[in-house]
């Protein structure tokens, strides 16, 4: 093979690999373990068959997986585990990432292309990786003048206020970051943030496409937050409750799409505004004001943007589905788990060893998060959908159809919900 | 419907501002790391210029800029705090009794005949 490079030499390279092995080693047990045994101290220890775990001994339990798993599970309820890794942060950019990679594909399917082809062998599946990686390494440039704190702030901003968006999305019963009585209203309070942000960072960067993409986003979220609103009226009148785990639990027998209908589809092209996805993406407008808000961004700048959006992109699809398809609430599909295994042990070849905590999530957790995520999957699919369909609108033609059409229709909603409710169809003494 | 501490309600949202936090914890070091591995080459002034498609840009960057949409601001701060008091309507409507849609109906009608009267001005172009 002559692809590799020309000076290579076998020696070399074994000897830097010992080398990386040596300082792993070294760096490990000088700076890791120690690090480890400090954060243990702060950690508040479960008890474990009836003993307090200390420190030394949690450590020690860390390299048996019989003892691991109690540890494992016992973590996985701590607020810390659902911020960082399933419902919250880690679940929501995993999606988002498989959301960006879908886009592309179906995209250049849909317009006869072939889309990320060879990072990766298999179809790109690679190209995101390798598109983070150049980002990272790409300058960041900042312009001349530009309010530099708040123009290096905007985007983190933008992705912890998606971040916050997403903590309020009930995953599977329990499994939500913050349950909370008012989650709606935390809901509409954390989207106003997105326009705050947009308008700091058009406006720190000194440059006039930018301004221009900040204002037109201004309008856009402004005139479609009212439909907005209103549209999810209607859901709050047939559940009386604010608090989305409830809502999604109150729709275990039909989903409110069933006879809300109209307030669903005044919900989803708002959603489309708040995105700023096409047909609605006129503060990002490419062929007319270069990028829109995002023009000054550069490098990684601009990939925190993007992944906050698409961050938001996931949560408002969750949203959709919470509201109107029932969230969790589907049939059992997932097996139970063979209780054999938690009464017996485990059998390899001549080894039977009996783990303790072995169902880590429990049946109807994983049967939720599946059809929580089957549905989340089809409403994401939804929303690219109009990007290889649909031209861009003028902003004239967007503040009608908000402030005109998709306000009347959303008052709509309210009434037929209000018809239902008095019709004795839903709530107390209705159906369900 | 159980009684509880402000500060238990309050305490409740920790978590939201937990998740804000953990982003910008997350987030932020992107950032350094990028600036740390990244070329930064001072080699000419042009390249910091604003984007303005390959033009020296002229006059400030942050310019009065007309959209001409201006009455939907003042509709927005109007009819946004009007959209969230019907919400305290609407979660209790299982446990009102119906005579108190009455006064919301009522109230819908004003709010209905000043949304079309501002949306009539809005129309107006030459007087804004």
């Amino acid at each position: 093979m002559s692809v590799i490079a020309p000076n290579f030499k076998l020696s070399e390279f074994i000897k830097s690999l010992i080398d990386d092995i040596v300082w792993t080693v070294l760096i490990m047990s000088l700076i890791g373990i120690p690090a480890i045994m400090m954060i243990l101290f702060y950690v508040p220890m479960p008890v474990i068959d009836g003993e307090l775990l200390t420190p030394f001994l949690a450590f020690t339990y860390l390299a048996d997986p019989s003892r691991t798993l109690p540890i494992v599970q016992a973590f996985m309820t701590t607020d810390m585990f659902k911020i960082m890794a399933f419902p919250g942060f880690g679940f929501a950019a995993l999606l988002a990432a498989g959301t960006i990679f879908v886009e592309r594909k179906m995209l250049a399917k849909l317009q006869l292309r072939v889309g990320p082809f060879y990072c990766g062998k298999v179809e790109g599946i690679l190209q995101l990786m390798g598109d983070g990686l150049k980002l990272i390494s790409k300058e960041i440039i900042i312009p001349a003048k530009a309010d530099k704190p708040i123009f290096w702030a905007a985007p983190v901003l933008f992705v912890a206020s998606a971040a916050a968006f997403v903590a309020l999305i009930p995953v599977a019963p329990g499994w939500v970051v913050a349950d909370v009585d008012m989650g709606l209203l935390a809901v509409f309070a954390v989207i106003g943030f997105f326009p705050i942000v947009t308008i700091l960072s058009a406006w720190s960067a000194n440059s006039k496409f930018p301004f221009i993409g900040g204002i037109r986003a201004l309008f856009q979220m402004v005139s479609f937050e009212i439909p907005l609103i209103l549209s999810l009226l209607g859901v709050v009148m047939v559940t009386g409750t604010l608090n989305l785990s409830e809502i999604a639990a109150s729709q275990s027998s039909f989903p409110w799409i069933l006879f809300l209908p109209v307030g669903a589809i005044v919900f989803f092209i708002t959603m489309l505004a708040e995105l700023e996805r096409i047909p609605f993406d006129l503060p990002e407008a490419e062929s007319e004001i270069v990028a829109g808000w995002l023009t000054e961004l550069s490098g990684m700048m601009y990939g925190l943007v993007q992944l906050g959006t698409y961050l938001k992109l996931y949560a408002f699809a969750a949203l959709f589905v919470v509201l109107f398809l029932g969230g969790w609430n589907g049939p059992m599909v997932v097996p139970p788990f063979p209780m054999e295994i938690v009464t017996e042990g485990i059998e390899l070849g001549p080894v039977t060893a009996k783990i303790a905590g072995l169902p880590l999530f429990d049946q109807e957790m994983l049967n939720g998060t599946f059809w929580f995520i089957l549905k989340t999957v089809g409403v994401i699919f939804f929303i690219l959908l109009p990007r290889g369909v649909f031209p861009r609108i003028r902003v004239d033609m967007l503040l009608n159809l908000g402030w005109h059409k998709l306000i009347g229709l959303a008052f709509v909603n309210i009434f037929i919900a209000l018809g239902l409710v008095y019709a004795g169809v839903l709530g107390p003494g209705g159906l369900q | 419907m159980k009684s509880k501490l402000v500060g238990e309600i309050a305490g409740n949202y920790s978590t939201v501002v937990l998740m804000f936090g953990f982003a910008i914890v997350a987030m932020a070091p992107a950032l350094l790391i990028s600036r740390m591995i990244s070329p930064r080459k001072k080699s000419n002034p042009v390249k910091f210029l604003p984007m303005e498609c390959g033009q020296v840009p002229s006059g400030e960057g942050r310019t009065h800029f007309m959209m001409q949409y201006y009455p939907y601001i003042l509709m927005f701060v109007i009819f946004d705090v009007v959209a969230i008091f019907l919400y305290a309507w609407g979660s209790a409507l299982l446990e009102l009794p119906k005579s108190a849609t009455l006064p919301i109906l009522g109230f819908l009608a004003i709010m209905f005949g000043a949304m079309s009267f501002a949306l009539y001005q809005s129309g107006r172009r030459r007087i804004w």
